[in-house]
């Protein structure tokens, strides 16, 4: 067993026209036991700037701890928020700084940028990034993530559909995939507003 | 005779002084000024800032108020300089609590954390001490709205209003004076705006030699710093009788 | 082996652990009290590594009074939680120590909490939760019997519940249990439940 599905997690985030959404499951466990079944992977950093964090829990929040250091930091002294390509470098560069002993993580980070454009890009652990115009995954259910995003995500969509798009491709994922479930959490982001929704899926 | 004891922060005279924090005490008292009054809604501060020319270009938003965290806010009187380096020690230390425990640092422990820094500079080796005092405002979960005010030796207390900078003994008075128990904050911005053009040098009040910031609650008990605007201050300004609409424009 | 669990009920949370100190086959002693009270209103159990056991909650406990006598404030639970959960994190990566922890706590105005926190740092807030061999059961009866706001009588009826089950399915089962609740008057041992002596 790797080190990073030893607490099971979904991760994805899709872009839409002039949107994003990010969701993830609710599972903690430990191996094939759940310890709960309410987690966060997604963090926010700031209105318009999501991080989620799949793979090893303990390393996910210790991670979202040192870029919040960070984010707080820059945002005291230059006044402003981070660009989320900034931010991806931020993410990128503390990764690295980890080389030889890494953050068990695979992180995924949207937001909005200037001018409201979309922005998403996943990592490895060791801050390699990849970005994408059309969606990224991550966590033990990423194999069949890719298969429903493949078929499911469409350019361009409207904020309503995107979010229908993102849950049922989180959902389908999950039922595949032992380590991760019991329900999502959603973010739908636009330029106007954030939402945010629990889904219910198969609760076993 | 004192001449012996200048040269080292660490020594003490035989008079049981240390002149170079005096000194630097001194410094602060030919600074713009700067007042903090404690509502019951939230803190005010208000600070004066010396236009030296007017070719100076005023680059950033505010250059006496700093924001520390979300929930903490200062304004500075003294060498800018020697400010930077401890708002920015402040704003480490802020984070590296909120780190460590995940929520924020209580006000009067970052206030103590940076005088402590202050401190050091009036005891080890060969340095001089910062010239520079602080009005600390903020909010925390177990005292609610505070206001501190601290000195170059490192010492600092807690106030309902305080002064400090040019003229501040002055100013301290009118507002032992004036200040009254259960203020609201429209009103400790009015206070607070007559003190200030009363011990200010200048003869009229305008809103390009002033900075005014607020913290208090939102109604989602989110605590908010806010600095406002130029034409806000023109408008307080006015309302407060301290300036006429005329020479406003002047 | 070792059962340690622990449950949130209406104004209190609670936590029951075995009392068992065992080397390999030999049981040295029954009556080990593996549930600190941390200060005044917060309660730390914790299984794992003997040694790690003694020396981790000790450190931790001096921290938090220090914090309080310098501040002259109490650490809030979560505040606590989230302080144990980063002195593990950063020794995970140099000299770990394996131990895992319920933290529970009440606070003004917030009320009863608990937190799990496993010994490579996971922190997570639970209603309920538990570790150990004994977990295999305790979490199986508590997700079948456990319900938000219990009363302090329900509550132990089913740390009762879990302890027979753990008696009667735990091949290694250990006898003795301690049981300790927090509320707003407080931390404090509320029962032991023996079946073999332990003097």
């Amino acid at each position: 067993m790797s080190i990073f599905e030893y607490n099971g997690s979904a991760l994805v985030a899709m872009v839409g026209k002039n949107c994003f959404a990010i969701a993830s499951d609710r599972r903690l466990g430990v191996q094939l036991q759940t310890i709960a079944t309410d987690f966060r992977r997604i963090y926010k950093i700031h209105d318009k700037l999501y991080i989620g964090l799949s793979g090893l829990a303990t390393d996910a929040q210790t991670l979202y701890q040192r870029l919040v250091f960070r984010h707080k930091l820059y945002q005291l002294r230059e006044e402003r928020d981070m660009k989320p390509e900034t931010f991806a470098s931020l993410v990128s560069a503390l990764l690295y700084e980890k080389r030889f002993g890494p953050y068990f993580c695979q992180p995924v980070i949207a937001g909005l940028g200037d001018d409201n454009k979309p922005f998403i890009c996943t990592m490895d652990s060791i801050g390699a990034k990849e970005l994408a115009k059309d969606f990224v995954v991550a966590g033990t259910a990423s194999e069949s993530l890719y298969g429903a995003c493949e078929s499911m995500y469409k350019p361009d969509m409207e904020p309503e559909e995107l979010f229908e798009t993102i849950s049922q491709a989180l959902l389908a994922s999950v039922d595949r995939d032992c380590l991760s479930g019991w329900g999502g959490h959603v973010l739908l982001v636009t330029p106007t507003e954030v939402q945010e929704k629990a889904l219910k899926g198969r609760m076993d | 005779m004192s001449r012996r004891y200048d040269s080292r922060t660490t020594i003490f005279s035989p008079e049981g002084r240390l002149y170079q924090v005096e000194y630097a005490m001194e410094a602060i008292g030919n600074a713009g000024s700067a007042i903090g009054i404690l509502a019951t809604d939230g803190v005010v501060l208000v600070g004066e800032k010396k236009v030296t020319s007017k070719l100076l270009q005023t680059s950033k938003s505010t250059e006496k108020m700093y924001k520390v965290d979300d929930h903490l806010a200062c304004a500075v009187a003294g060498i800018m300089s020697d400010a930077n380096i401890l708002i920015n020690t402040a704003r480490v230390q802020a984070q590296r609590y909120t780190f460590a425990y995940q929520e924020p640092m209580p006000v009067e422990q970052l206030v103590q954390s940076l005088c402590d820094t202050k401190q050091g500079y009036t005891q080890f080796g060969g340095l001089r001490p910062f010239g520079v005092s602080f009005l600390f405002a903020g909010w925390d979960s177990n005292f609610g709205f505070q206001l501190y005010m601290s000195d170059p030796s490192g010492n600092y207390s807690g106030w309902k209003a305080a002064a400090i900078g040019a003229n501040n003994q002055a100013a301290q008075s009118m507002l032992k004076q004036d200040y009254k128990e259960d203020v609201g904050r429209e009103e400790a911005v009015q206070l607070a705006l007559k003190v200030l053009s009363k011990t200010m040098d200048s003869t009229s009040l305008t809103a390009d030699k002033l900075e005014l910031a607020e913290i208090f609650l939102l109604p989602s008990g989110e605590v908010k710093y806010q600095v406002c605007s130029s034409e806000g201050l023109t408008k307080l300004l006015v309302k407060s009788g301290v300036t006429q609409p005329s020479t406003e424009s002047a | 082996m070792e059962c340690i669990f622990g449950l949130v009920g209406d104004g209190f949370a609670l936590i029951a652990a075995d009392s068992s100190a065992v080397h390999s086959i030999l049981v040295h002693k029954s009556n080990e009290d593996k549930v600190l009270v941390l200060d005044s209103h917060k309660l730390l159990g914790v299984s794992g590594e003997a040694g790690d056991r003694v020396q981790f909650i000790e450190y931790i406990q001096k921290n938090v009074h220090l914090y309080q006598f310098r501040n002259g404030i109490p650490l809030n639970t979560a505040a606590a939680a989230n302080f144990t959960r980063g002195e593990l994190a950063t020794a995970l990566r140099k000299n770990p120590y394996f131990v895992n922890i319920l933290l529970a706590g009440y606070d003004k105005g917030i009320g009863p909490s608990l937190y799990y926190i496993d010994y490579i740092a996971t922190l997570h807030k639970i209603d309920k939760g538990a570790f150990g061999y004994g977990s295999y059961f305790s979490l199986a009866m508590m997700d079948r019997y456990f319900r938000s706001g219990m009363s302090l009588e329900e509550a132990i009826d089913l740390v009762d519940k879990c302890i027979m089950e753990i008696r009667s399915r735990l091949f290694v089962a250990p006898p003795n249990f301690v049981i300790k609740i927090v509320d707003q008057n407080g931390a404090r041992e509320y029962a032991w439940r023996e079946s073999i002596s332990s003097d």
